[in-house]
Formats: structure tokens, C-alpha cells, sequence
């Protein structure tokens, strides 16, 4: 018999029992749609952090930090026993380390509060020098409003977007040209002291997005010497290392030079590194998630196998007459598979179309609710996720969704080859 | 004439749970091209068993089966598939695909036999109006009548130009009037168009028509009568 007489034939079949196959194809429907949307949205995901990761970080940097590492190095000092503090003035230092290291700059940040008009809001108050922060974020640390002064004074404060326009309604919580108090709780001493201090704001930043170390829209910038002074300290959280570019070698030799001199004191992370580590998570959240799915699917191929049983158990006469037709044992077998093949491939065409739609509106409702770093508290603005689907994940879903389909449909339909005609044309 | 179909000392035990059914206890029979044999014998005589074995439907247990020159008992499951598809097989219930029309059930055996599809079409209408239902070749075997149904299952014999045709009670289930007219075509394929018919019958009344028949007993042959 013809491939395509066994299909014909197959379809028939189908058709004859709408409705369970109906049914029978939903399962496999729901388990290749889960796979999808969840698929699609964790790689749509990981492609966002990882844009707006590429946008937070420079990839010809280094940030050197105390202690642990990228988190210490945000977070300030941990782990730092030995005594080992990262001054301001290492810059220097570390400038001349290398020939790949073209600048480096220290970076002072706490956490403190805004104040215009009533308003008080809180915002991470980062102390940079603007000339070089501008040299090495020249796409992120951008003017969107006033401009951004090279040689900045005491009072100068420049902000992200989302401190000037918090609210996103029109009103806004300060502007260029306006005054506003910087404060910050010095709770190195005690009693824990209120430093404040009015600013100037000359700037405000275009809208960033992302996260990471370089610029943010939530954050308030103040020149680094006044970092110092209004934060009391000469240590830096972090100082961030230009390179001459984002080469592995260059990385690898100037993070090295970078270890040696500190004595191992300090944590060398390259963004590359984090984008890498980043990329391995996912991976893992990725296979956890579609495993999950599975499972959907894999419940899916047990009613397949159970609706191809009874199948079998109904046409056991037709399969008597096909046999006494002439028909070979191996071709009673693609019938059935034929079966579940054209279950499994309308099975996935629909859930991969179903699955796409079912992350589209996941994203909308979850970047409409901001659930996914659209929380203001946390002061970095929503980020919308663009469900991604691949043509892995396309041709894996195909793959799968018939795979299955196929691989539960292979005992009954083993089982249906091997009936004896004369039994068979017997069976009521 | 050439031997078609030959059966020497022929046996077929069946067991019913754990206890041997003999349903054949050996059978001598020789079918020669042309031949139109009919098989009597009450029920549980083994005329069935006989038929289903000549068929290709099942394995002898003893004894030795030559279609054709062929040991049906040396054939595998593929030859044996092979071997049904140059076999025609009337059944007594028709066993006709009811999601089928007419004309597709008799192309079905074509297109199990490779036949290509505008060809079969064409076959397909060709034995239907050798079979006198042309007109209703595309109904369902829910819209025909028992009689219709047996011309649509001899016209899906006929397909594939079978070696010969085996007929298990092929009048059985339809009433006197259609059968006599079944019989008429059956007679015609054989005389006319000189197809080996072997049919199986409980019936003394249309064992006459048959040009020699066998009676049955108990698994054995029990008489030869030449008509």
C-alpha cells in the first residue's frame, strides 16, 4: 500500500470519530501549547535582561569590587575580613596596570533620599565622575533634558528618568533647573546622623531600562567628590575598568593583572561573565519549565495510547478484513501510527499556535499588571517582554508533539499488526 | 487441467481454553483453474476452517496445502499477505468498511495491492457494473441492502483478478429472492468468465449449482458429487 493510500486511510479513520480525536488531539494540544508559551516567554525573557544586562553593563569593562564579587560590588562591601578596602584613588593605580586598560573610574553609592518640593522619594545616590562615567555609559549616560556638565559643581545633580517622572502621568516629581535635597542616613555613627545637602538639577537622563551597574533610570548622580565628602569615606563600592576592547584575552589578561595587584583582594567581574552566567540559568529555568510541560504532554500520549487501545478493540474485524485483503502485517502498523501521526501534527500546528498567543497575552497581562521588574517600589520601571519563539522551539515542539504521539501509539498499533486474520474477521 | 488449490491429509486442531479441538482431521481436495466447487456440510463440519486455510486466513496444523504448487505452511506473514492479495474472499456478512462507499471498499483491495488510484477508480466502476450496481456505487453499505452488499463484496473479490474465489456461505444472510440472483452471478464469473470458485454452503439447493461439490462431517470429506 501506498504512503499515501495508509494516510488516506488513516485520516478516514479520524474522521469517523470526530469527537475523540478531538479530544484526543486537545491533550496533545495543551501539553505542546505549555511548552510553547512557557518556552517563548522564558526565552523572550532572557533576551530582555540580557539586552537591557548589555545596556546596564559595557562589555569592554570590568568591575572591580571587594569580597563576593558582581552582588558585593552593588551591594557594597561583604565578605571583606581581611580589612581590604577599595579606595578612590586606586584608579590610578589600576590605569597603569595593563596596556589594555584605557581608563577606570570609582564608583560611591547608597541608598538616600530626594526631596523636591513635599515630595520625598527614595533613590540610589551614586557619586561619579561625569566626564569619564559619560566617556564609558556614552550611550546610557545621555541627556535627555539640560545637559550634563563635564566639570560639574558641588550642587550638581543629574537623575534618571524614572525620578524625575516617576509617576508616568504627566507630573513630575522634579526638572531640570530645580532644586532638591539630597539626604542620606549616615548610620556609620551614633546616633545615626541626617546628611542633607541641596542639589541643582542640570540634567535629566533619557530613559535607559535597564539594570546592571552602569547608568539607571532611578538613580541620582552627583559628582564623586562630593560623594565623598557628603558620604564621609575615600572607598568606592566599585570601580569600573575600561578596556581597549571586549576581547576574551583582553579581559582574561587585565582581569588577571587586576587580581595580582590586589593580592586576590578583589573580584574581577566582566560583563560577558555575568551575560554567561546569566544565559546558563536560563538554560537551566528553561529545561525545568519545558520539563514541566512534558509531563502535560506526556499524560497527553497515555490517552492517546488509551483511545488507540480501544480503537484497536472496535476495529478489530476491519482489521481482520484488511489482513484477509491482503493486506501486510507492517502496514496495519502505519495505519495506526499514520493515526497518531496526524493527531500528533494537528496536535502541535495547534498548540504551537495556541502556545504563541498564550505568551502574548501572558506578556501583556504581566507587563501591564508589572509583575515581571515593573514594580516601582523597586524603582526600575516596567520591562516588556517580547515572547521569543525560536525555530528550535518551533521544529522541538513539532518533533516532540508528534514523537509522542507516535512513541504511545506504538504498543497498540504493534498489537493491532500482529492479530491473526481468521481471529480477527471472528471478533464481535 | 492445473491444480489451483490442494489438500493432502489436511488438519487443523483449534484449542478452546485448554482443551484440542479437531477441526479438520484430514482432507484430500483438489480445485482445478475453472472449477466451481461447492463445500457442504452442516455446522461445526469444518467447511468454514477448510475455507479460512485455503484462504490464507490461518496455518494448517498438519498436512500439506498447495496453492498453486506452493506449501502454504513454508509462507511467512508477508508472503501470506502476498498470497491473500491473488485470493478473492466473499464472507458471509460481507465485512464490508461501512465508512466506505461501494466503490471505495472494492478500490481498497486495489490500493492494497499498489494499484494506482485513477486506475483502481476505473476498475472499481468497471466490476461495479459487472456486478449490476454501477448506479449505487457511491453509497455508504448502510444505504444498500444485504443482497447490494454481497455484489459490492464480489466485486471487491474480484479486484486485483484474483487466482480463485472462496465464498463462505455467500447467500447466507440475504433473502431467497436476492439469492437466487447472487447465484446467477456467481455462475455467469464462472462459466463466463472462467473464475475457480469455491464455495462454502449449507445449503443442498445451491450446491447443485455449483458444477461439483463436497460433503462434510465431522473435520472430514465425506462424499464427492459431480453435478
Amino acid at each position: 500500500m501506498k504512503s499515501r493510500d495508509v494516510f488516506s486511510y488513516s485520516f478516514s479513520a479520524i474522521r469517523l470519530r470526530k469527537l475523540r480525536a478531538g479530544l484526543t488531539t486537545l491533550g496533545v494540544v495543551i501539553g505542546i501549547a505549555a511548552i510553547v508559551a512557557l518556552l517563548s516567554i522564558t526565552q523572550g525573557l532572557q533576551d530582555t535582561i540580557t539586552r537591557q544586562l548589555q545596556t546596564g553593563f559595557a562589555t569592554d569593562t570590568l568591575i572591580v569590587s571587594t569580597g563576593g564579587g558582581f552582588g558585593a560590588g552593588i551591594g557594597g562591601r561583604t565578605g571583606a575580613d581581611s580589612g581590604f578596602r577599595l579606595l578612590i584613588n586606586y584608579t590610578q593605580m589600576i590605569n597603569g596596570l595593563s596596556p589594555n586598560i584605557t581608563t577606570s573610574i570609582a564608583i560611591i553609592q547608597r541608598v538616600g533620599f530626594i526631596k523636591s518640593g513635599n515630595i520625598t522619594r527614595v533613590a540610589t545616590i551614586v557619586g561619579v565622575d561625569f566626564a569619564e562615567y559619560s566617556d564609558i555609559y556614552s550611550s546610557t549616560f545621555v541627556n535627555e533634558t539640560g545637559n550634563i556638565p563635564l566639570i560639574p559643581t558641588n550642587e550638581t545633580v543629574v537623575v534618571g528618568k524614572l525620578v524625575s517622572n516617576p509617576w508616568k502621568n504627566g507630573t513630575l516629581f522634579c526638572n531640570v533647573n530645580d532644586d532638591v535635597e539630597i539626604k542620606w542616613i549616615n548610620a556609620t555613627v551614633i546616633p545615626a546622623k541626617n546628611e542633607t545637602y541641596t542639589g541643582h538639577v542640570a540634567a535629566v537622563l533619557k530613559e535607559i531600562g535597564g539594570f546592571g551597574v552602569g547608568p539607571s533610570d532611578s538613580s541620582v548622580y552627583i559628582p564623586i567628590s562630593k560623594a565623598e565628602s557628603f558620604f564621609g569615606t575615600d572607598e568606592c563600592n566599585m570601580i569600573i575598568v575600561k578596556l581597549k576592547n571586549d576581547d576574551k584575552a583582553t579581559i582574561n589578561s587585565a582581569s588577571k593583572a587586576i587580581k595580582d595587584a590586589f593580592s586576590n583582594e578583589v573580584s574581577v567581574t566582566s560583563a560577558t561573565a555575568v551575560l554567561n552566567i546569566l544565559s546558563s540559568v536560563f538554560s537551566v529555568i528553561e529545561l525545568f519549565l519545558a520539563g514541566i510541560a512534558a509531563i502535560s504532554l506526556l499524560v497527553a500520549g497515555i490517552g492517546i495510547m488509551n483511545i488507540m487501545i480501544v480503537s484497536l478493540m472496535e476495529r478489530t474485524r476491519e482489521i481482520g478484513i484488511l489482513k484477509a485483503l491482503g493486506m501486510k502485517s507492517r502496514t496495519v502498523l502505519m495505519v495506526f501510527l499514520g493515526e497518531s501521526t496526524i493527531i500528533g501534527l494537528m496536535g502541535a500546528a495547534i498548540g504551537i499556535g495556541s502556545g504563541w498567543v498564550l505568551a502574548n497575552v501572558v506578556a501583556i497581562v504581566f507587563h501591564g499588571g508589572g509583575v515581571f521588574f515593573g514594580n516601582q517600589a523597586m524603582g526600575t520601571g516596567g520591562i516588556s517582554i517580547t515572547p521569543v519563539l525560536t525555530p528550535t522551539v518551533l521544529l522541538g515542539a513539532l518533533v516532540f508533539g508528534v514523537g509522542v504521539s507516535v512513541v504511545f501509539a506504538l504498543y497498540p498499533a504493534w498489537r493491532a499488526s500482529k492479530l491473526k486474520p481468521v481471529e480477527a474477521l471472528r471478533y464481535e | 487441467m492445473t491444480a489451483i488449490v490442494e489438500a493432502l491429509n489436511l488438519k487443523k486442531t483449534y484449542m478452546l481454553g485448554k482443551v484440542p479441538v479437531e477441526a479438520l482431521r484430514g482432507v484430500n481436495l483438489k480445485v482445478e483453474s475453472g472449477d466451481f466447487l461447492a463445500v457442504l456440510g452442516p455446522s461445526g463440519s469444518g467447511k468454514s476452517t477448510l475455507l479460512n486455510l485455503i484462504g490464507a486466513l490461518d496455518k494448517p496444523t498438519e498436512g500439506k496445502l498447495l496453492i498453486e504448487g506452493v506449501d502454504v505452511s513454508t509462507l511467512n506473514d508477508n508472503q501470506l499477505a502476498g498470497l491473500r492479495r491473488r485470493v478473492g474472499f466473499v464472507f458471509q456478512f460481507f465485512n464490508l468498511i461501512p465508512r466506505f462507499t461501494a466503490r471505495e471498499n472494492v478500490e481498497l483491495s486495489m490500493s492494497i495491492a499498489d494499484i494506482d488510484r485513477a486506475e483502481r477508480r476505473k476498475q472499481a466502476e468497471d466490476l461495479l457494473e459487472t456486478v449490476g450496481l454501477k448506479e449505487r456505487m457511491n453509497h455508504k453499505p448502510a444505504e444498500l441492502s444485504g443482497g447490494e452488499q454481497q455484489r459490492v463484496a464480489i466485486a471487491r473479490a474480484l479486484a486485483n483478478t484474483p487466482r480463485f474465489l472462496l465464498m463462505d456461505e455467500p447467500t447466507g444472510n440475504i433473502d431467497s429472492k436476492t439469492a437466487n440472483e447472487i447465484m446467477g452471478l456467481i455462475k455467469r464469473l464462472n462459466e463466463e468468465k472462467g473464475v475457480t470458485i469455491i464455495m462454502v454452503t449449507h445449503d443442498q439447493r445451491l450446491a447443485t449449482q455449483a458444477k461439483r461439490a463436497v460433503q462434510m462431517f465431522d473435520g472430514v470429506i465425506t462424499r464427492e458429487i459431480v453435478n
